[in-house]
């Protein structure tokens, strides 16, 4: 359900949280919504911006642990976009012991609809189907969980906008989010970019309204006119933990298509 | 001696003032400065390489006991009622203040179960909601009762009983936090559920405040007897009120100076006051005892001349036994532990304190009151008083029976030195606890249905990452994880890497009790660990595995804390060393269990040095004080044999050595050397005056053996009040410290006093 997103839509809609942006030209709504005070109108432009149908890009994860020690993992992706429906498959290249593992994600835009996901394990030459999880839970051992990384309806949020700033030499609004109903995260305190629309960094607050973790961008890239996210950091300040994830060699639209998401695919490695 | 004598007898008044001022700004200090230090972290030795290494250990995985709340349904935990207890329960100890992370409170609510779902690997809670069908509560025993991680871990054998696992923050244990799980779990009582606190934390929570509290109950009593006591030995209300007045002074600077100097209370510091009221006494008895029979002797003297005359043949044996006596706790410095250094330096300063104040305070006082009443003196002549003439008959006894007395005592060492051969040692917390404590009963529920109570952390490190996916490595795991728990009846059971693997590995081969093993391939296991982490498995699998897979911790559970279990399950370990070795694998302890064992090593290995420096330096110092080292030698005679019958009766009655225990040996030679030098100064000043060997021993017995065995009788019958204690090792406390001193006291009068004569020391040979 989840899984892709981080990849997906984390890295190339900068999906996190509340505001899922990323496509689309530069100016085309920085223009409109520099001066707006109506924090669920810029929220609601970001969520409906278009995103790339299809492409592809080499990922690395690096999950970083309070003493400095680094996992990474490497792995090539692959995304489409079918309206109602995303798929996204991916193969790890490194660590040597998990090379060759591939994994797949089906998400629907129906309601309650749970995503679909395999990972094909080389050393049982099995697929298997993961269940589904909890979208409190951390994705792939990283500190996003499943839920960082899901497209957001922000009519599930109230939004204030809280003010205007300067941030690292870009004009931002800061948006605070505080979720309808009781969730893992009590409040999320956004800002975005004006010019971009992007979001530059996005703090969470735990159920005891203490700060948890903060994400940051910390590279963006413009591609065939779309903004994609190619190097973000998540720090859990609790847990002094952080993962780095890194996009390279990325393309769109470049005519990946379904026959690429396929269990047999997965089975056949890159 | 002369000298301050006058001093005091011509300033009294203005000394007794200063005396109660000194007090009174001790009593200020201990006011404004009070600090009991309940944390039995702060008691451990922090430099230690087997600390450093425990804690640095106990760092990388998270290793803290656990408080163990048990819940027992006698119908069966699988049932609606009871399943919203275990939620409830686990939500409300997940909110407490103490509980850093929810993930950090380990029950059936929250729990992973690992388990294959459609051919894949499926990682959830055992349930979220309350379950409403009766089917539904079956499916739940099922998966419970064939997941082995969780089976008997989590949930009894046999299904009547579960555990809720809490660790708290480092060092927030209190008494408040104690009674108020005790007030949530109370709580959920009742219909046939009953619920029971157990875990390491609470034990040594609850006994770092139990002991002081303990001794706070002691105190008066031991006070109140020792001035009945007092009063039936010196017959005189002054006299009592004047030794008391000493020694309470002397606890007071004690605690004054120690508080002062930003020195908290330790739990072994509060046994202080009753050291220095059944100790320090002691001066007070001989000087006391002397003066009134001086009174008895000379009624033509001054009170000045009584006086002076106290203080200058008392000054040379008071003085002497309050050094040796420091010199017992003194010992005690060499230990690596703190509080034992703190309590050993101001115990000392406190004996010290109560020898100042007898020479000072009581010729004052006794200048100032008056001379005291000497005990009803029906008898005029010193030569038929009933305690002189049975002295004298006893004296002449010992002389006569001499052989008899050597003989027996011979055999009464021999006895107690085979005793000695079988003392062990025990450093566990809960064996101090008196058997019908709750805590004694929750801990013996909760190991008869789990794994147990008490947890040993082995820690592999290997040199290179990625080892712990090594299936050679994980195999020797198992074995070792088997073989401790088939060889040691104490470990209920372990927990590591390996049983993550073994379980993955059978569920995702549908279930298959032949696959609950250690796959042959690496790489599937290092893919079985990355499906774990895609399929939403917890953080617990980093609190057995670095997540590098370089080092690991294998959690042994252990039956109760209790040392021969303990050692026996380090011992199996330890023979897997070699083998680990040549896998390129480090192996290493850590965690609460081990650490208590190596903490009270360090006291015993601290105890017999210190036992040995007494012994040196008591023999030193009576051979400096009577210039001759032979008597150095006979002088140790009474506490060499107390050491022996004392370690012997532990011995054969299989009450194992512990820290408190131990203790009590180098202090009671420093007491226990007491008698001897008393009895011995009296000897020798008898045997100058007479030069006759008949009236020396006679007249020594009168007179010494009366200060001394009523020094006995009050030492003894204060510490006896310990015996009536609720806390163990005060109640071993007060029997040890009577004992040695009965038989310092019984050695003294017999086998000592009659090497002293058969030796014919002091006596010129012309008899």
């Amino acid at each position: 359900m989840k899984i892709s997103n981080i990849i997906l839509r984390a890295s190339f809609y900068m999906s996190v949280g509340i505001l899922l942006l990323g496509v689309s030209s530069p100016n085309l709504f920085a223009q409109d919504y520099q001066d707006t005070s109506d924090a669920r109108e810029i929220a609601y432009k970001v969520y409906n911006r278009k995103a790339p149908s299809n492409g592809e890009s080499d990922m690395t994860m690096t999950l970083i642990n309070k003493k400095g020690g680094e996992r990474v993992r490497s792995l090539h992706q692959f995304f489409i976009d079918l309206g109602e429906e995303e798929r996204q498959i991916m193969f790890f290249t490194a660590p040597a012991d998990v090379k060759n593992t591939s994994f797949m994600n089906f998400s629907y835009e129906e309601a309650d609809r749970d995503d679909d996901q395999w990972l094909y394990l080389p050393a049982l030459k099995k697929v298997k189907r993961i269940s589904s999880s909890s979208k409190d839970n951390e994705f792939m051992g990283s500190d996003f969980t499943y839920e960082d990384m899901e497209k957001r309806s922000p009519e599930r949020d109230v939004q204030t906008l809280l003010r205007s700033e300067n941030f690292n030499g870009e004009e931002v609004w800061v948006i605070e989010a505080t979720p309808i109903e009781e969730e893992q995260y009590t409040k999320r305190v956004v800002w975005v970019s004006k010019e971009k629309s992007l979001p530059l960094k996005m703090d969470f607050y735990d159920e005891d309204g203490e700060l948890l973790k903060t994400l940051t961008i910390e590279k963006t890239a413009q591609i065939k006119g779309y903004w994609i996210i190619t190097n973000q950091v998540m720090r859990n300040v609790q847990k002094n933990h952080k993962t780095v994830i890194s996009l390279d060699n990325v393309q769109v639209e470049n005519g990946t298509d379904e026959s690429k998401f396929t269990q047999r695919e997965m089975e056949r490695g890159l | 001696m002369k000298k301050i004598t006058n001093l005091v007898l011509n300033n009294s008044k203005l000394i007794i003032s200063l005396l109660v001022l000194i007090t009174l700004a001790s009593l200020y200090s201990i006011k404004t400065n009070f600090a009991l230090e309940t944390n039995l972290d702060t008691y451990m030795p922090k430099s230690h390489p087997a600390f450093i290494y425990s804690d640095k250990a106990e760092e990388m995985f998270d290793i803290r006991d656990a408080i163990m709340i048990a819940i027992e349904d006698e119908n069966g935990i699988y049932n609606e009622s009871t399943f919203k207890k275990i939620k409830a329960l686990t939500k409300e100890v997940q909110a407490l203040e103490v509980v850093g992370d929810k993930d950090d409170v380990l029950s059936l609510y929250t729990a992973d179960n690992i388990k294959g779902d459609d051919g894949g690997l499926e990682i959830e809670a055992f349930f979220k909601r309350i379950p409403k069908t009766v089917e539904r509560f079956k499916e739940i025993e099922a998966g419970v009762v064939s997941n082995e991680m969780v089976h008997k871990r989590i949930v009894s054998e046999d299904g009547k009983a579960t555990l809720i696992f809490t660790k708290i923050k480092e060092n927030s244990f209190t008494e408040e936090l104690y009674n108020q799980i005790l007030e949530i779990a109370h709580k959920y009582e009742g219909d046939g559920v009953n619920i029971y606190v157990a875990g390491q934390p609470i034990v040594e929570g609850t006994m770092a405040i139990l002991m002081p509290q303990d001794m706070k109950k002691m105190f008066p009593i031991v006070l109140l007897l020792i001035v009945v006591v007092l009063f039936l030995v010196l017959r005189s209300v002054q006299a009592t009120i004047i030794s008391m007045v000493v020694v309470i002074f002397s606890s007071i600077w004690t605690f004054g100076l120690m508080l002062a100097m930003g020195i908290p209370v330790y739990a072994p510091s509060s046994l202080i006051p009753v050291m220095l009221i059944a100790i320090g006494v002691a001066d007070a008895i001989h000087m006391f005892s002397h003066l009134q029979l001086q009174i008895k002797n000379h009624s033509d003297w001054s009170k000045k001349k009584l006086i002076e005359n106290m203080t200058s043949e008392m000054f040379m044996p008071v003085m002497i036994t309050s050094v040796t006596t420091s010199v017992g706790f003194l010992s005690l410095l060499t230990s690596d532990i703190y509080p034992i250094k703190y309590f050993a330096a101001f115990t000392a300063f406190g004996v010290m304190a109560a020898m100042f104040l007898s020479l000072v305070l009581i010729p004052a006082a006794v200048n100032v009151l008056g001379l005291p009443k000497a005990p009803a003196a029906r008898k005029e002549d010193e030569d038929h008083d009933i305690f002189t003439i049975r002295a004298s008959k006893f004296a002449v006894a010992m002389v006569r029976h001499k052989k008899w007395v050597i003989s027996a005592t011979v055999l009464v060492l021999i006895f107690f030195g085979v005793g000695m051969s079988k003392v062990w040692i025990n450093s566990s917390f809960l064996a101090r606890f008196p058997d019908k404590n709750p805590l004694v009963q929750t801990d013996a529920f909760v190991n008869a249905h789990f794994l147990g109570t008490t947890t040993v952390n082995v820690i592999l490190e290997a040199t290179e990452i990625d080892a712990f996916k090594n299936p050679e490595v994980l195999k020797l795991m198992d074995k070792l994880a088997i073989d401790v728990e088939a060889d040691n009846e104490a470990v209920g059971g372990g927990l590591s890497v390996v049983d993550f693997i073994k379980r993955m590995n059978k569920v995702l081969n549908e279930d298959r009790q032949d696959f609950y093993t250690i796959p042959q391939d690496r790489d599937l296991i290092a893919q079985y660990f990355l499906l774990y982490e895609m399929s939403g498995g917890s953080d617990r699998l980093w609190d057995v595995v670095s997540d590098d897979f370089k080092t690991a911790n294998v959690q042994f559970q252990l039956k109760g804390d209790n040392s021969k279990g303990l050692n026996g399950t380090i011992d199996s370990i330890e023979e897997f060393k070699d083998d680990f070795a040549a896998l390129g694998v480090d192996l290493n302890f850590a965690g609460s269990g081990y650490k208590v064992l190596v903490f009270n090593d360090l006291i015993l290995i601290g105890q017999i040095k210190s036992l040995l420096y007494s012994f040196i330096i008591v023999i030193l110092l009576l051979s400096l004080m009577f210039k001759s080292f032979k008597i150095g030698l006979i002088g140790t005679i009474p506490v060499f044999i107390t050491t022996i019958i004392s370690f012997g009766i532990l011995g054969w009655l299989n009450i194992p050595l512990e820290t408190t225990t131990a203790l009590i040996s180098s202090i009671a030679i420093g007491i226990g050397i007491d008698y001897a030098v008393h009895f011995i100064d009296r000897y020798k000043i008898n045997a100058l005056l007479t030069n006759d060997k008949e009236i020396t021993m006679k007249k020594t017995m009168a007179h010494s053996g009366r200060a001394i065995s009523f020094n006995a009788i009050v030492v003894i019958l204060g510490f006896l009040v310990l015996t009536f204690s609720a806390f163990k090792p005060n109640v071993a406390l007060g029997a040890i410290v009577s004992l040695n001193m009965l038989t310092s006291f019984i050695g003294t009068v017999t086998v000592m006093f009659i090497v002293l004569v058969v030796g014919n020391l002091y006596i010129k040979s012309n008899k």
